[in-house]
Order: structure tokens, then sequence, then C-alpha cells
């Protein structure tokens, strides 16, 4: 009982002191403005959770009914749509949730995957250097890297197929041109998927 | 009737002070860095700041699996180094974690043995990071603080000729 009684009055007290203090009537805009673009910057370190991890809705990993003329094993990029697919046999695909390019940062094009990486490194790009000249200019991959769990190098361009730590961008545009899936997502197409495979990178789907 | 009486002053400060008491007890089993804040005396440092002054590769790891190929990749950062300067106190010009504005931060010695790099006053506060290993060409530091250290592991810094 008399515990319950300084719980009480530990809560009374810590609400008594939230509402007088100044910090209480600091305008919370702030905070949320950053979410609403995706404008974050990597988290280096940060480690969701499984419950972040896990994709709700359209961006589950899931099959759908995907019709195209590219051979099964082939994989598309929707940008626009925030989809990649793995081109399955009888019009079917296996379609995951990504993040894509920011505006000025997307591309198009037809190409090879060339190398896998499991647990790629990471090294901050320059912009974030300039903001935070104390960062490592190399991180080693492992869990907590914004590269994520796996990495698949896309010939003839500077971008990669990878995991994040950062699961809430999936569905944004926040990268640099790279397509970014939940590190289990990557993980399953890292499985399914071999050096050569073809990929397609679209702006938006062919009507 | 005047409203601030040394009696009126002195309930108000008693009060104060419990309150603040009672807050702490609160969050006694919740702040995994109170202990870092608190910090322990400093003693004068054994490693001189000068060792720290000059140009450096930086690259971090968590595991430490991945240390001598971290130490390979430092190495290779030298065309973007990380620069070191003399303090006008004694201290280093560096960076604390997430401060833009680069500050004077002195090396502190703790009856423990460790040296902590980090402001003026105790050692091993949150701000601290605290060194490791160091020879002429290298030195590696831990953050003290678990959330400093979670986001930036593990740092190596080898010397740019």
């Amino acid at each position: 009982m008399k515990i319950i009684k300084l719980q009480t009055l530990c809560l009374a007290a810590a609400a008594a002191w939230l509402a007088w203090s100044p910090a209480a009537k600091a305008d919370p805009a702030d905070a949320s403005d950053a979410q609403v673009d995706m404008q974050i910057d990597d988290q280096p370190g940060y480690q969701p959770s499984a419950e972040e991890e896990q994709l709700a809705g359209p961006f589950e990993r899931q099959i759908v009914f995907f019709r195209t003329t590219e051979a099964p094993g082939t994989i598309v990029v929707h940008t626009a749509d925030r989809y990649l697919y793995l081109v399955q046999p009888n019009n079917r695909a296996i379609r995951y949730g990504i993040g894509v390019g920011r505006d000025g940062f997307q591309w198009a094009g037809i190409r090879k995957i060339i190398q896998k990486q499991e647990w790629p490194d990471w090294r901050p790009p320059p912009e974030m250097i300039q903001r935070q000249p104390y960062l490592p200019r190399f991180m080693a991959g492992g869990p907590g890297n914004p590269m994520g769990a796996r990495a698949l190098y896309i010939g003839g361009t500077v971008y990669r197929i990878h995991g994040t730590n950062q699961p809430q961008t999936i569905g944004h545009a926040v990268s640099s041109g790279c397509f970014r899936l939940v590190n289990a997502d990557v993980t399953d197409l890292y499985d399914r998927v071999p050096v050569g495979t073809k990929i397609v990178v679209k702006q938006a789907a062919d009507l | 009737m005047p409203i601030s009486t040394p009696s009126t002053r002195r309930f108000f400060l008693v009060a104060a002070s419990l309150f603040t008491v009672a807050l702490a007890a609160c969050n006694s089993n919740q702040s995994i860095d109170a202990g870092a804040q608190q910090g322990v005396p400093a003693t004068p440092s054994k490693i001189a700041s000068d060792k720290l002054v000059g140009r450096w590769g930086v690259a971090a790891y968590h595991q430490d699996s991945a240390r001598q190929r971290t130490e390979a990749e430092a190495r290779r950062q030298c065309s973007n180094p990380y620069t070191i300067k003399a303090g006008q106190n004694g201290g280093v010009i560096m960076h604390l974690a997430d401060q833009s504005e680069p500050q004077e931060l002195f090396l502190k010695g703790s009856a423990s043995g460790s040296t902590y790099l980090g402001p003026a006053g105790m050692a091993a506060v949150a701000a601290d990071r605290e060194i490791v290993a160091i020879s002429d060409n290298s030195f590696t530091i831990k953050w003290v603080s678990p959330d400093n250290s979670s986001r930036y592991g593990t740092m190596v810094y080898i010397r740019c000729s």
C-alpha cells in the first residue's frame, strides 16, 4: 500500500513538474515536421525492434499478380510505387516494399546484379560528414549498420539493393538512389537471387 | 503581510529539495547513463594531449571480429581525415558527439587507471570517450554513453602522414 502511495506521489509530483516546466510549453511542431518529409539522416547503430521491422499492408512482402514480358527470376523496380518485384512463373511476382531515391536521385535502366554481400559496410555520405565531422568515415557491417543485413550491387552504377535499420523509411523517397528493404526482406531476396540476375528499374508501371 | 519571510523561504527550499529527491526516486531505475553522468573525480592524465594532435583516418566497428578490417579502412580514410588541433588551455580541439562545432576537450585520468577525453571536470561522464588503446600512430576510443557507443561504435584513429 505504501508503495502504491509513493508511486502516486511520484506521478503527481512529476505531473506538477511537467506542467510547470518551460519545456512543457515548447512547440512540438518542429519534431513532427521532420517525419512528414522523411528528411531524416541515417541512424548508425540504431537497432529497430522486431515490431518496427514487421511491415503491414501493401509494403508487406507478398505474392501478387504481375503481368510482364520479363523472365521469371528478373527483378523489376517500380520507383514511383515503391515496390520491387521478383518475377515468378505464371504471371506472379513476389512484391517487396522499398525505399527509393529522393527527388533528383532517382534513375531508370536495365542492369545486372554483379555482387552480393552479407552485412555490408557503410560509408557516411560526404554531406553527412560535413554536418557531423566527428563521424567515422567507415563503419564495419553488423546489426545497427545503416546498410542493413544484405546488399546486392547493381552493375554499372553506384547503387545497391540493401537492407536498412530504419524500417520507417520503407515506402518513402529517402535515399541517394539505392533501393532499401527491411532486413528480413533483403535477406529473403538475397537468398533467391544469384549474381547475374537482370534488374529493370522503371519510374512507374507500363500501362 | 509580506509574502517572502525567512520562514516562507525556508519552507520553499525544503519543499523544493524534497520534490527533487522524490523525482530522483521515481527515475532511479530508468537512467542507464546515471552513473556515467555522475562520473568520477579526474586525476592528471598519463597521456599527453599532443599525442592526439594531428590528422587522422577514422573508422568504427561494433563487433570485435571487424577490428582488423576497420583499422585497414581507417588507414585508407586519410584522403578525408579528421584533424585534431591543440587547444589554448592544454587540451585538444575536437567535437563532442552530435555537436557540429568543435571545442576544447581534455584528457582526464581516473583512479582506475582509465583515461577519458571530454569536457573539463569529472571523468567518465556521458559526454566522454574512454581512450582504450594508444600508440604513436593510432588510438582507439569507446564512448562512455551507451547511446553514443551504440550509434558510433568503437572508433579507431590512424595517424595520416
